[in-house]
């Protein structure tokens, strides 16, 4: 389980979060929801350690972040972090150097389930093809927590189709997964649980099937209710 | 399968079961798809499949034996009882829909059967 607990965080005198509190449990795809700028990436980056945090804190299946977790956890920013000179056979390469948790033969069923070709270099891939890449470096990992800013966000329906399917597929297994998103629609019915954000503050956290079966009530429906306010 | 949002997703898994149960789509006895392969064709979170299968198993609809695929149950009285419930639901529905716009019963009866017939 990862556990955020009262998170603040200052830029200069900006409060970009405010006490932010949320779990995300194993073998669940929990879903933080929000605008742009209600601090989503910021708190996928300090989860990971990328970013300091004033007050706080982030527990990973009970323990503070350490060296060691980056083979527990493993995070798709929005951007590949591959140089674009690189043949994708090069990206996997590097990834297998420097993580002992990297699983050749998952990256190679991705491979296939992406129909990506291992000699293309990624200076020459469409921006669908740079983000199903993305993904495949980072589900490669064989680590308990995938952590993912923006999946969906800027590709074409269909690369959006299959990067849907990756979460209903074995190749997830039952890892927990965290996903940011500002545009639910495609994916309701994927997620287990969401988090409203606006403003650095969590509105709301609540299993979405729990709400349509208790309440009768869709993920948008809640999201008009809390936001519209 | 199309789904509503408003509604919990395993219940409506559980519905397409019954259907495909009611229809002979499904036969007794036979092996459902597994946890995974459901939720892919499906498009859905594999944690709501396992629920509706869990569901299901609690309700006599299918059974598991050791180490081997689910199945579709045997008990011809559950069967019975699924398309029963089926029909009945079916005819509620109907029924709240004649009603709101008072058309006479017997007008509706002599509908359904022509309706009902040059359908076939």
């Amino acid at each position: 389980m990862i556990e955020v607990k009262n998170i603040r965080k200052k830029y200069g005198g900006k409060t970009v979060l405010e006490d932010i509190s949320f779990t995300a449990e194993k073998g669940d795809i929990t879903c933080l929801i929000g605008l742009n700028g209600a601090g989503k990436t910021t708190i996928l980056n300090a989860i990971m350690g990328l970013t300091p945090i004033q007050s706080g804190q982030i527990l990973i299946n009970g323990e503070v972040l350490h060296k060691a977790s980056y083979e527990k956890i493993s995070y798709i920013p929005d951007t590949i972090s591959m140089s674009p000179q690189m043949k994708i056979s090069q990206g996997l390469q590097f990834m297998d150097d420097f993580y002992s948790s990297w699983n050749h033969k998952r990256a190679s069923e991705l491979l296939d389930f992406f129909s990506l070709s291992e000699n293309e270099r990624i200076s020459r891939l469409s921006k669908g093809n740079i983000a199903k890449l993305n993904i495949l470096l980072g589900l490669s990992l064989d680590v308990e927590f995938i952590i993912m800013d923006e999946p969906f966000s800027g590709i074409d329906l269909f690369s959006r189709e299959q990067i849907a399917e990756v979460f209903t597929s074995n190749l997830i297994e039952d890892r927990g997964v965290i996903i940011t998103t500002h545009e639910i629609n495609e994916i309701e019915h994927l997620i287990d649980k969401a988090i409203l954000l606006y403003d650095g503050t969590v509105l709301k956290e609540f299993c979405t099937e729990e709400t349509r079966e208790k309440e009768g009530k869709s993920v948008v429906d809640v999201m008009r209710e809390v936001y519209q306010k | 399968m199309n789904f509503n949002n408003r509604e919990p997703v395993y219940i409506q898994v559980i519905r397409h079961f019954k259907e495909q149960m009611a229809s002979g789509n499904l036969e007794p006895g036979q092996e459902i798809q597994s946890r995974r392969e459901l939720a892919s064709k499906l498009k859905i979170n594999p944690n709501t499949v396992q629920r509706a299968y869990k569901e299901m198993e609690d309700q006599g609809l299918i059974y598991t034996e050791r180490n081997s695929p689910s199945r579709i149950t045997k008990d011809k009285q559950i069967l019975q009882e699924v398309r029963e419930e089926l029909i009945l639901q079916a005819v509620d529905s109907f029924i709240t829909s004649v009603r709101s716009i008072q058309v006479p019963l017997d007008d509706v009866l002599e509908l359904i059967k022509q309706k009902y017939q040059n359908g076939k």
